[in-house]
Order: structure tokens, then C-alpha cells, then sequence
């Protein structure tokens, strides 16, 4: 009751100002009449009744003011005028408005874009239903620590079954398939999924209805955009019939936009929940989504887990041995691999923000000093200490505010940017949007950013003392040591802060270099890829592709501008792949902790020369290895020297569990190529005909080498393949394109880290030149005298680039203790290149010196052409 | 009276102000009239004082105020107690008498 009066009370009196003074002005006036005529009233006149009030009432203005200055409203009256005033000094100084202004708005500005970034994609809940109970499940290996973010069909369904804290699971695979339509077909996200799948998010159709545990095989739900883009519209697409590799699908439903878990999938297929492949325990073909329970916690739903897994390590000694099936929160399952690198653009940006204060915390300092008078004066007139630091924080926040608000226009483009920018693999990537809590975040920011870079300015105008200040002519540079030591002290910090930024961005961009020169152990350039989905379900089918494909390899060949044509699933960086364990001739029984393992790829007879991998020994696949002779196998160099050792590789047997368990036997010997970026080491690879694994080689990719720019013969190439048959979705790229994508991420960190960087050095350039244009200023009628004495012009210039180049060695061998510290951030991020990388430490520091030297120049020079005669007379 | 000392003791201004208010509506004057004739000159109240506490017991919800004419026919501001302020009064009175017999007995003791 009594806040809410207060409250009332002073909002009146701050609107309606004007009448309440007058209110409070009849009221004393009225008391000051009254007393007067009591006098009166016992016999004065008038003269000596008002004198005898003022005696014992005092002054009636001073009553008024007391009457007035009650209440908390003052303290906002009296703040608005602080803020008027400071506005009109900021309008006064544009030079340092602006370039304050400036500074912070990129220092927010920054932290904002990523701060939307990490936002949206790490701290928002997913945009699913119940999206805080739903989790993946992964299977975890208790003798090695490791997680397979998959499981086999079996252990999922078992959790299904038995875990009474899940609601429902959901087992589901799929990726980029070839959809065929009735006039044409296309790679497309198709997720196949059963039922369980809808229970888990909980979604209704938009249109039509979701598929049931009942559908089993041919039914499938679009996404509203898929349908739009094929159809027309949602109701459109319902009971149409598409194609997922020769499938017949008919669409049952249609799901909102906004929903397109996995990735981005466009089409669900549905699955029984029971598929017969679902009977291996040691196949991780699947990825599970579970829903739990609502009301028990997710500690509880791990506990049921563990307990069910030490059944199943019981029940199936052999399979499940040392496997742990694990929750994991769906949204950590989904954003983990992109935590560290977002973390690591946090921290960068908050670097940015820190050199950005200590720019501001400079040029407020600088203010204050040009201030000490007027300061002075108010504390001479009685200003109290808070009094006196009011203005200076007030100031700062003004420019903060204004800075934070120019941030934020600057962040709607840079974040445009960042997603454009941003590699596929970023999840959630199209929910990144400001909002309220990124604009919440950032006014915060621009509050601590105030008050951090004003703190030591208010405390110093804090600290004026005024017969001192007053005496003191700053302009004949008799200003007290503390000060200069204190900017030299921001400097240095300053450079320490942009040292780290360029160390880390100096690290991330040696590790692109040294990816982009590694040898893949293949020719990267003028080679063209092309994505080939031939649908084929059955045997026949599947002979009938390979078959084709070998007929249009022929004939690409022959196609001018190509010099060799090929096959393969299982090109380095590409869609399609297998890897597992393998066994050979005298290495015992099949034993899954000890077998070695390789990459398996299915090749055409000629993607060797194709691709430019050496044959080292024994020779390729030819078109007379076919499905009725001896299986063979080529092997590289890596699993030679695995299986074999010294022996000699060729007419061994080989057999692994890729689709058959028929003996191979060795007829070739090629060199390793890093498969899955260039980041990784040359691994073990076992090729394998494709005439010899049909199923296996109807999704490949197609190489051509050509001898032209490759992307020019896609025309030719589609008619070529259209020809040979019209079924065949494809897709095209070279193979540069694929290995710069593979390490899209690492350069994505590497350009926004170096452009902090740059952004950084800007800044501290700015700091270095402001400080040292700041001293020489000062430093003019000193400077003066000693020319006047007959000092050497060099003198003078070596005096002041020293003093530039000690701030910014001490800068530098702070910030590379703090580097050292920090490495362990990015230790993970880096690739041939250790965390205390003398290339980049040297480049670091250099890059600081000569900053700090070029910013220092200027005002040097200045020094230089001081006029003896006119720096002394200057009052 | 020159030097003596006529401040309303330290703790005791909104008691006393809300005390002479419960005998009726008064404006400002009238309440520093009333404390001094009833304290027969022993407490003096400064306006700057008595103003600024009667916007605070206002405030707290204890007085009500409206402007009226007086009886020479002027605008003046005239303070009521309200329901809470009578409670605060009682409040106060008590823990002022609980004290100030304590200090008597103490002030009384004989060694």
C-alpha cells in the first residue's frame, strides 16, 4: 500500500510538475501568512510581524526547497537533468562521441550476431513440443568411453518395450535419397521412420492423416513445402504416389512447415516396427528418438537404462558386450558438435568487447582530464563524491546505449552473413533470428560495457582534488604520473587481448593452410562428380543397374572434353559409404575387439587412373571381374600393411561384412587417401567391384577427369546419363567443391576468428594512436623547450616510438602468457599445427609491433614539427 | 527563551504531528500552531520540517490532505488522519510511553 502511494505520489508530482510546485509554494507561502498575521494578532505591525517569522521560521525559499526535495521523484529529476547535460556535452565533443560510439557499436554489435547465433541455436529450446523430454539414444561403450550416436534395431526396440520412463521411441535412418515423381526425379531428405515416430513429437498432419503402426510399408508424409513446390498445396499432395529408390509411396499426410526433424527431411517414409533387420545386435543401422515420460526426470529415465542394458549385457553376452544404451537430450544430440566452435566465437567476440572498454575506458579518461576544472569547480561548490561521478557514468552509459542501439543495426546484416556463411553441418541454422531475449542480452551488455569502461574515470573525477586541480595546467603537461602510467596500463592490456585474438586466428589459419596443401592422396582438380541414384529393389534390378552404369561410363568416356569416367560409393568426401571390420587368411576367427578396420568402397574398373590414385602394385578392377567369377579385391596401402605386414599382399584372401561373406582374393595394392576430409589421416581402404556388389552399387557417384573446366560439360554429361535412362537422379559438383565443403567448418572459424582479429587490431590501433596523440599533446610545451635547447629532431620521434613499442612488447608478452593459457581452447581445433605454433606466435606479435608503431607514427611525427616559438607562448 | 533548544525530539515528529491531527483537520500553520501552544512553547516546528514530514505521512497512507478555504477565506492544504494513521498513532504512543517510562525509572534510580 505505502510503495504503491510512494509510487503514485512521485509519478504525479514528475507529470504534473509544474502545478505541484505551485501546490507546494501556496502551501509555504500560506504558512508564512499565517504565522505573520498571528504576530499580528498579538500586536506587531506588520513590519516587525515578518520579521519576527523569518527569525523563527527562517527563510522561506530555503523552506520551499526543503518541502520540494522530498521524495524519490527528485532523484529522477535531478538524474534527467544529468542526462540533459550530458547529452549536450556529447553534442559538444563529436570526436569523441563518435569514435566511442563507433567502438562500441562494433564491440556490441559483434557480440550480438554471435550472441544470436548462440542463442537460437544452443540455449533456445528445440521448436518441438515437450522439447525438454525428448531425447536421442546413443550407444555407449563402457570398455573404451566411447558413444555411437546410433543403435541396432533390437537394443532400441528392447528400450522401447521395457523402458516404463520413455513414452515412446522411435528408430529411424535415412538421408539423401533419389524421389521419383511422375515427371521427374530428385535428391531429397527422406527420413524412414515408424510409427512412433509421430508419438514422440506429438504432431498432427495439417492435412490428411499421420501413417499408423498399421501402414507398415508404402505410406509417407510430405512436408508442407514439398508438397507445395510438387503439388500445388497440402491438399493437393494427399493420395499422390511417389517413388523412394522404386518404392511406390502413397502420401497419407501432410506436416506443418517448421517441422523437418532429421536435418531437413521433406519426405517420411514409413517403417514397421518390426523390420527383419532389426534382428542384429552388432548392426548400428539405426538412430533412435524417445520421449520421456512426462513427470519423471531425466536422471530416473538413465537409471532404467543402465539397469536394461545390464539385462541385455547378460542376456546377449557376445553382441552386447560392454554396450551402454544412453540418453542424451535431444537438443544437446542435435547442437553438441557445434558447441565448441560457437563457444569459441563467444569468447573471441567477448575479447572484442573488452579491447572496445578499454578503448572507451581511454577516451573517457582523456575526457575527464580535459574536465579537471569543471570538475574542480562543482566539488569546490560542495558537489559530493556520488555527485561528482554521476555525470562521468552517465556519460558512458549514453554512449553505450547509443552504441548498443547502432550494435544492433549492425547485427541484423552481420548475422544474415554468419548463416549464409555458416557451413551446412550448423544445426538449426534457419531458426537464427534476433529476438527479445538476444536484444535483452544486449542491453545488458551495453549496460556492464558502461559501467566497466567508466568505473575508472568516475573514480579518478572522484579522486580531483581541487586546489590541486585547479592549480594544475594540464596544458603546460604538469599532470601527475598516475595518469600516464594508468593509459599505459590500458594499452598494454589492450594489446594483450589483441595479441590472443591474433595468435587464435593466426593458429586457425594455419591449420586452413595446412588442410588445403595436404595431398588427399588424389587429384582434386578437373575432376567432376557427378551424384547417381538408379532405383533398383531387387537382384535383377540391381544387375540391370550396374550393367547401365558400365554402358554410360563407356560412353562418357568417349564424350570429348572427358578423359576417363568411373564409379564408386565411397568417394572421399562424398555421400555414400561403409566402413567395418574385415578378416583375412591366417587371422583367425571373426573377433570383434581385435579385427581391423577399413573403409569398404565399390568401384568401376578404371576410378583409380580416374582419380589419380597410384597403383602400387598388382592391378585395377577389370570389366572381366563380374558377379559369376572369383571375388577380388583391391586394397591400399594401409591395410597391406595392417593385415599382411612385409608378406606380400597379392592372392591373399580377404572377407568382410560388407553384403556377402565370400572369400576375396588380392589382385591389387593402391595408395591411401584421407576419406572423409583432408583434416583426417590416409586410412585403410578395401575396393570392391561393383559388377561383384550390385546392391551396393546403384547410389554412387560418377568421376569424370576431364580436360576441360569441368562444370562445363554438365550439360553434355545429364544428356548423356538422361539417354541411358531418365530414372537416374543426379546431382553435380567437383571434387574441389567436395574438399573445400569438408572443411567448411574449420574455415568458417578461420575467417570469423581472423576478421576478429582484424577488427581487433583496428582497435588497438585506434587505442595505441590515441593514447600517444594524447601524450605528444600534452607533451607539446615539454617537447617545445627541449627543441627550443637545441634536441635532434630524431631524438624526439625514437623517444616516442620507444615509448610506443615498450607498451607493446609488455602487451605482447602478457597477452602470450594469456595465449598459453588459453590454448587448450582450440587445441581441439587444430590440425598439424600445435597449440604454441612459433609461425603464428611470431606473426602475432609482429603484426601488434608494427600496429602499435604505425598508430604511434603519427602523433610522432607531430612531435616532431612542434614550433619551439608557438608551443611556449600557447596559454 | 534565545539559546534553548525548541526542536521536536529526535523520532517523535510524526507522533506528534499525527497526535494533534487526531483532534481535527488542520492545515500546516494550525499544526505548528497547536504543538507549540499545547507544549507551551517548549517544541517549535520549522516549516521547511513540518512540510516535508506531512508529504512523507502522506505518503505512507497515514493523512489524507485536501485543499479548502479557511475561515480568512484562503486556499490552504488541510490534513486528516486516516484509518491506518490512527493505528500508527496508537502504535507510536505506546512504544513512546514504554520508553520514555523506562528512561524516567532510570533517570529515578538512587545508587
Amino acid at each position: 500500500m505505502s510503495l504503491w502511494c510512494q509510487l503514485a505520489y512521485g509519478l504525479r508530482k514528475l507529470m504534473h510538475r509544474s502545478s505541484h510546485d505551485r501546490d507546494v509554494a501556496d502551501e509555504v507561502e500560506q504558512y508564512f501568512e499565517d504565522a505573520t498575521a498571528a504576530w499580528v494578532a498579538r500586536g506587531l505591525t506588520s513590519e516587525e510581524a515578518r520579521r519576527a517569522v523569518r527569525l523563527e521560521a527562517g527563510n522561506m525559499t530555503l523552506a520551499r526547497e526543503r518541502a520540494n526535495s522530498y521524495g524519490w521523484e527528485n532523484a529522477v529529476t535531478n538524474l534527467m537533468a544529468d542526462v540533459r547535460f550530458s547529452s549536450r556535452q556529447l553534442w559538444k565533443h563529436p570526436a569523441f562521441t563518435l569514435t566511442a560510439t563507433l567502438t562500441l557499436a562494433l564491440g556490441i554489435g559483434a557480440n550480438t550476431a554471435i550472441f544470436t547465433v548462440v542463442q537460437s541455436v544452443l540455449l533456445a529450446p528445440l521448436p518441438y513440443r515437450n522439447a525438454d523430454r525428448l531425447i536421442a539414444l546413443d550407444t555407449h561403450w563402457t570398455n573404451n568411453g566411447k558413444t555411437t550416436p546410433r543403435v541396432t534395431g533390437p537394443d532400441a526396440a528392447d528400450a522401447r518395450d521395457q523402458a516404463r520412463s520413455l513414452e515412446a521411441v522411435s528408430l529411424y535412418y535415412g538421408g539423401n535419397l533419389g524421389v521419383e515423381l511422375r515427371n521427374h526425379s530428385a535428391y531429397t531428405e527422406v527420413t524412414l521412420a515408424d510409427a512412433n515416430f509421430w508419438r514422440v513429437f506429438d504432431l498432427q498432419p495439417i492435412a490428411g492423416r499421420l501413417f499408423t503402426a498399421a501402414d507398415e510399408h508404402g505410406a509417407a508424409l510430405v512436408s508442407e513445402q514439398f508438397a507445395r513446390d510438387n503439388f500445388g498445396s497440402a491438399q493437393a499432395a494427399l493420395g499422390q504416389v511417389l517413388h523412394v529408390e522404386s518404392d511406390p509411396l502413397q502420401i497419407t499426410g501432410v506436416l506443418p512447415s517448421g517441422f523437418n526433424f532429421p536435418g531437413k527431411t521433406q519426405v517420411w517414409e514409413s517403417r514397421p516396427l518390426r523390420e527383419p533387420a532389426l534382428d542384429n545386435r552388432t548392426a548400428f543401422n539405426y538412430k533412435a528418438v524417445g520421449l520421456i515420460r512426462s513427470g519423471i526426470s531425466f536422471q530416473s529415465a538413465q537409471a532404467e537404462l543402465d539397469s536394461l542394458s545390464q539385462r541385455l549385457q547378460t542376456a546377449y553376452p557376445n553382441e552386447d558386450r560392454n554396450k551402454q544404451l544412453i540418453a542424451q537430450p535431444l537438443q544437446e544430440a542435435l547442437t553438441g558438435d557445434a558447441r565448441p566452435t560457437l563457444l569459441l566465437l563467444w569468447s573471441t567476440v567477448g575479447f572484442i568487447l573488452l579491447i572496445a572498454c578499454v578503448n572507451v575506458t581511454h577516451l573517457q579518461l582523456v575526457r575527464s582530464m580535459e574536465r579537471q576544472r569543471e570538475i574542480a569547480i562543482r566539488k569546490a561548490l560542495g558537489s559530493s563524491r556520488a555527485q561528482v561521478m554521476q555525470p562521468v557514468i552517465i556519460e558512458s552509459l549514453l554512449v553505450s546505449l547509443i552504441g548498443g542501439a547502432a550494435g544492433v543495426l549492425f547485427a541484423f546484416p552481420a548475422v544474415r552473413m554468419l548463416v549464409v556463411m555458416a557451413p551446412k553441418e550448423l544445426p538449426r541454422a534457419d531458426e537464427i533470428s534476433l529476438n527479445g531475449e538476444v536484444l535483452a542480452f544486449t542491453l545488458v551488455l551495453a549496460v556492464l560495457t558502461a559501467l566497466i569502461s567508466s568505473i575508472l574515470p568516475a573514480l579518478r573525477a572522484a579522486k580531483v582534488d581541487p586546489a590541486e586541480a585547479l592549480k594544475n595546467d594540464t596544458s603546460r603537461g604538469i599532470s601527475n604520473r598516475g595518469t600516464g602510467r594508468l593509459r599505459d596500463g590500458l594499452v598494454i592490456a589492450e594489446v594483450a587481448a589483441t595479441f590472443v585474438l591474433a595468435m587464435g586466428a593466426g593458429l586457425l589459419l594455419h591449420t586452413m593452410t595446412a588442410l588445403m596443401a595436404r595431398d588427399m592422396g588424389y587429384e582434386t582438380n578437373q575432376l567432376l562428380v557427378v551424384d547417381a541414384d538408379d532405383p533398383a529393389n531387387s537382384e535383377v534390378d540391381a544387375h540391370r543397374a550396374v550393367q547401365q552404369f558400365n554402358d554410360l561410363f563407356a560412353r562418357l568416356s568417349a564424350t570429348p572434353g572427358v578423359e576417363h569416367a568411373a564409379g564408386i560409393m565411397g568417394l572421399p568426401t562424398g555421400l555414400y559409404g561403409s566402413n567395418g571390420y574385415y578378416t583375412f587368411t591366417g587371422a583367425g576367427p571373426v573377433n570383434i575387439s581385435h579385427s581391423p578396420y577399413a573403409d569398404f568402397s565399390v568401384a568401376s574398373p578404371g576410378y583409380f587412373q580416374t582419380m589419380g590414385i597410384p597403383i602400387r602394385r598388382g592391378r585395377d578392377i577389370t570389366a572381366q571381374d563380374t558377379f559369376e567369377s572369383p571375388f577380388v579385391v583391391v586394397i591400399s596401402e594401409s591395410v597391406a600393411k595392417q593385415a599382411f605386414g612385409k608378406a606380400d599382399p597379392l592372392g591373399k584372401q580377404i572377407q568382410c561384412g560388407l553384403d556377402s561373406d565370400k572369400w576375396m582374393t588380392v589382385v591389387g595394392v593402391v595408395g591411401d587417401v584421407r576419406q572423409d576430409s583432408p583434416a583426417q589421416k590416409p586410412g585403410p581402404t578395401l575396393y570392391m567391384p561393383m559388377t561383384q556388389h550390385p546392391f551396393y552399387a546403384n547410389q554412387i557417384h560418377i568421376v569424370l577427369r576431364t580436360a576441360v573446366k569441368p562444370l562445363t560439360l554438365l550439360n553434355t554429361v545429364q544428356e548423356t546419363i538422361a539417354q541411358v535412362n531418365p530414372a537416374i537422379a543426379t546431382r553435380y559438383t567437383t571434387m574441389d567443391a567436395m574438399v573445400n565443403q569438408s572443411i567448411a567448418v574449420q574455415r568458417f572459424r578461420a575467417v570469423l576468428i581472423s576478421s576478429f582479429a582484424g577488427v581487433g587490431l583496428l582497435l588497438a590501433m585506434l587505442g595505441v594512436y590515441g593514447t600517444m596523440a594524447y601524450s605528444v599533446a600534452q607533451r607539446t610545451f615539454e617537447i617545445g623547450i627541449r627543441m627550443a635547447f637545441g634536441a635532434k629532431k630524431a631524438v624526439i620521434l625514437r623517444s616516442i616510438l620507444e615509448h610506443a613499442a615498450k607498451l607493446a612488447c609488455s602487451g605482447i608478452a602478457v597477452g602470450l602468457v594469456l595465449s598459453l593459457m588459453l590454448a587448450r581452447l582450440v587445441t581441439g581445433m587444430l590440425v598439424g599445427v600445435s597449440p604454441m605454433d612459433p609461425f603464428s606466435l611470431c606473426v602475432a606479435a609482429l603484426m601488434l609491433l608494427l600496429t602499435a608503431l604505425v598508430a604511434a607514427f603519427a602523433p610522432s611525427w607531430k612531435a616532431t614539427h612542434v614550433d619551439p616559438m608557438k608551443a611556449l607562448r600557447a596559454e | 527563551m534565545g539559546d534553548q533548544n525548541t526542536d521536536v525530539i529526535q523520532g517523535t515528529l510524526d507522533m506528534v504531528i499525527l497526535k494533534t491531527l487526531s483532534l481535527e483537520p488542520m492545515h500546516g500553520f494550525g499544526i505548528g500552531r497547536r504543538v507549540e501552544q499545547i507544549s507551551r512553547g517548549v517544541f517549535k516546528m520549522n516549516p521547511g520540517s513540518l512540510l516535508t514530514a506531512l508529504q512523507r505521512l502522506e505518503r505512507a497512507g497515514w493523512l489524507d490532505s485536501e485543499w479548502r478555504q479557511t475561515e480568512n477565506s484562503r486556499r490552504a492544504k488541510f490534513y486528516r488522519l486516516t484509518r491506518s494513521g490512527k493505528k500508527q498513532l496508537e502504535n507510536e504512543t505506546a512504544d513512546w510511553t514504554r520508553r520514555a517510562s523506562a528512561i524516567a525509572r532510570l533517570l529515578k534510580a538512587e545508587g
